[in-house]
């Protein structure tokens, strides 16, 4: 007898493309990388973990590695702080605003990073826009240097990611119906800790991708902080690219890349469970 | 079991529970509320009465402070609360959709009021306890608000707005999300608890079998104001419009002339479709031989007889067995919209036969619009 198949749109076999391209340009390469990471020269000995053991307890690196998280932990917060505000004006209050108000979050992803960079050291130079404004309303009386300052990393980091805060946050603010604010409010809490007991708490889910997402895109990148932080900020990501460019040490960043993947997969891990625990909910 | 409010609902204040004094509400240019008048009786259910879109849930976020009326003032107990926000007034609300925060346990949804007044942890357990008990759910403080039927879920919202001894309850069409049986059930259950409590409540609601059962008195809206307010019966059987008449239930319009006097408060009518048709009605008010008037019927107050001189004449079109009653639907010549009578019994009439339709003078009222 012949199974009657339930009839659905999409098929397994239609992901084959998918898996094939993913295993071909992702998977083999973060495979290969893997077996890079280990010395090529037995000589230098240590054993396969040898890279790993260097990047961990030689001290230089050991500070990049503290730099990479502290510079990510900042940027994530600072996102946050920046963006839980906007996503909630724009699911309160923006109403048919709200298209204009996504075009403004959105706009500096579809910016080349070049240019987006480039146009904050036109702004923050010592000559620049910023110092010159400052200087005609008499507030300064000497031009400050904020290119190439960790400052200026922050900006251009925060400038860059805060889109993907915001959309988190905005996605969860949006499946909050307001009537719970209001119940909060009829049964005597007010504004702040209606947005306390209420708010906040349901949208956690909403932080916590937005965090995740910024903190692995933190770490990521190195455009920015090679740009705008004038050697002062070495990440990583940054150190990665140095090495590659520069010292040629292969290996080494490939053990590095090893790594910021690890951190990346970490975060994965932490959001695909902070969905599943939601998912109980019906 | 007694359970009275306390704290909040200070009973001793002179005044209405609630009142609104020509308060108005305009969206966007469109005025929603016209200037309206409503004072509450302490301990009375007061239905808001009317078609969707007609502003019920405007009046209610007014009261509860939600919304800032454009004019006029409203009162919470004799106390002006028109510039205070939602969380100073001191009263209870039910939403529809139940509103409950689900990322708590029942137990916190309930206790969050007393939570927000920094009540002490002995007395929000007993208090909780209490409510739940109310609303006959007993041992339910640990329970996930997604794990609650959706009847489970409106009792639980109710304990919650009463926990904090409101001193106005405000019920935003609380059974709508229910279906029939439960919705009939609840009716019963919060009418109840609402007497036992003695709690001043506004039911707000788009079902006059709801608004009729359950209240002591009915307000009917439309377009943002108060058409007609009065005791159910009073606004059933003594509409003063044509729109409280058929929004109440069904009615039959009849325009007529008045032909003399025929008793105390009595007045012989005779209809404009059937001139030879007599009838009587009751008015308080006098009128003049010759004044026009628009009748109302219910169709319960008419009854079906052989066509006799004077009665309506009228031809079945069809019957219909609605459970409790018989349904005809008769056109009457002369009387474009068809006419409906509700009987006990089932009449000993064909379809399609003659047949002439009465009323007692006690059955039909005088609108005060032209028909
Ligand atoms: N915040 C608002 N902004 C604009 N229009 C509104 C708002 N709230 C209600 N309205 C309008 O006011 C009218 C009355 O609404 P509402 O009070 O909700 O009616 P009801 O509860 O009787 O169904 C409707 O036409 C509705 O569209
Ligand atoms: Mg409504």
């Amino acid at each position: 007898m012949r199974r009657v198949r339930p009839y659905r749109l999409a098929r397994p076999s239609w992901c084959v493309p998918v898996i094939a391209y993913l295993l071909v340009f992702f998977v083999i390469p973060l495979i290969a990388n893997l077996l890079r990471s280990r010395p090529v020269d037995a000589a230098i000995g240590g054993g396969p973990f040898f890279y790993y053991v260097k990047l961990l307890t030689d001290p230089y690196y050991a500070g990049v590695l503290l730099e990479t998280t502290k510079v990510a932990l900042i940027t994530t917060f600072v996102c946050l702080l920046v963006g839980y505000p906007v996503a909630y004006f724009m699911v309160r209050f923006a109403g048919r605003w709200n298209a204009l108000i996504v075009f403004c979050v959105v706009a500096p992803l579809l910016t080349s990073i070049i240019m987006r960079t480039f146009g904050w050291r036109v702004l923050l130079a010592r000559r620049g826009v910023l110092n010159a404004w400052l200087l005609d309303w008499g507030l300064i009386t000497r031009p400050f240097e904020l290119a190439d300052q960790p400052i200026a990393v922050y900006i251009g980091l925060v400038h860059v990611l805060v889109p993907f805060m915001v959309l988190s946050i905005n996605a969860v603010l949006q499946g909050i119906d307001v009537q719970l604010e209001d119940s909060a409010r009829v049964l005597g809490a007010g504004r702040l800790r209606t947005f306390w007991h209420v708010t906040l708490p349901l949208s956690v889910d909403g932080i916590a991708t937005g965090c995740i997402l910024v903190f692995v895109l933190t770490n990521g990148s190195f455009l920015t902080m090679l740009l705008l932080g004038g050697g002062r900020i070495t990440t990583l990501s940054l150190l990665i690219y140095q090495q590659f460019s520069t010292t040629q040490d292969v290996g080494f960043a490939a053990a590095m890349g090893n790594v910021l993947m690890l951190v990346a997969l970490l975060g994965f891990l932490l959001q695909f469970r902070l969905l599943r625990r939601r998912g109980v909910k019906p | 079991m007694s359970v009275r409010p306390h704290g909040g609902g200070n009973n001793t204040t002179a005044g209405a529970p609630v009142e609104l004094a020509d308060v108005s509400k305009s969206f966007g240019g469109v005025q929603v509320l016209k200037p309206l008048r409503l004072a509450l009786v302490p301990g009375e259910m007061l239905a808001l009465l009317g078609p969707s879109g007609c502003g019920k849930t405007t009046t209610l976020r007014l009261i509860a402070g939600f919304e800032a009326p454009d004019t006029g003032s409203i009162r919470v107990a004799g106390r002006d609360v028109t510039g205070l926000p939602p969380n100073k007034r001191g009263l209870g609300m039910v939403f529809q959709n139940y509103s409950l925060f689900p990322h708590m346990t029942v137990g916190e949804n309930v206790a969050f009021g007393l939570r927000m007044r920094r009540t002490g942890r002995a007395e929000k357990a007993r208090r909780v306890r209490e409510m739940l008990a109310t609303v006959r759910l007993d041992g339910y403080e640990d329970r996930l608000i997604h794990q609650l039927s959706g009847g489970q879920q409106q009792r639980i919202a109710l304990a919650r707005a009463l926990a904090t001894s409101p001193s106005v309850l405000l019920l935003d069409e609380p059974l709508g999300a229910l279906d029939k049986n439960l919705r009939e059930r609840m009716q019963f259950e919060l009418r109840d608890i609402q007497r036992r409590l003695g709690i001043t409540s506004i039911l707000v609601t788009h079902d006059q079998e709801e608004a009729l059962t359950m209240s002591d008195r009915v307000a009917v809206m439309a377009h943002g104001e108060v058409l007609q307010v009065g005791r159910p019966t009073e606004v059933y059987d003594r509409p003063l419009t044509r729109f409280v008449s058929e929004f109440l239930g069904t009615a039959n319009i009849f325009a007529a002339v008045v032909t003399g006097a025929n008793g105390p408060n009595r007045w012989s009518v005779a209809l404009d479709a059937q001139p030879h048709a007599a009838g009587t009605v009751e008015s308080p008010a006098a009128l003049a031989p010759g004044q026009r008037v628009t009748l109302a019927v219910r169709p319960e107050r008419l009854s079906l007889g052989p066509p006799t001189d004077g009665t309506v004449r009228a031809t079945v079109r069809d019957v219909v067995f609605r459970g409790t009653y018989f349904a005809y639907e008769l056109t009457a010549s002369g009387q474009p919209q068809p006419v409906f009578a509700y009987t006990q019994l089932r009449q000993p009439v064909a379809a399609d036969a003659a047949v002439g339709l009465s009323w007692e003078p006690g059955g039909a009222v005088i609108l005060q619009d032209t028909a």
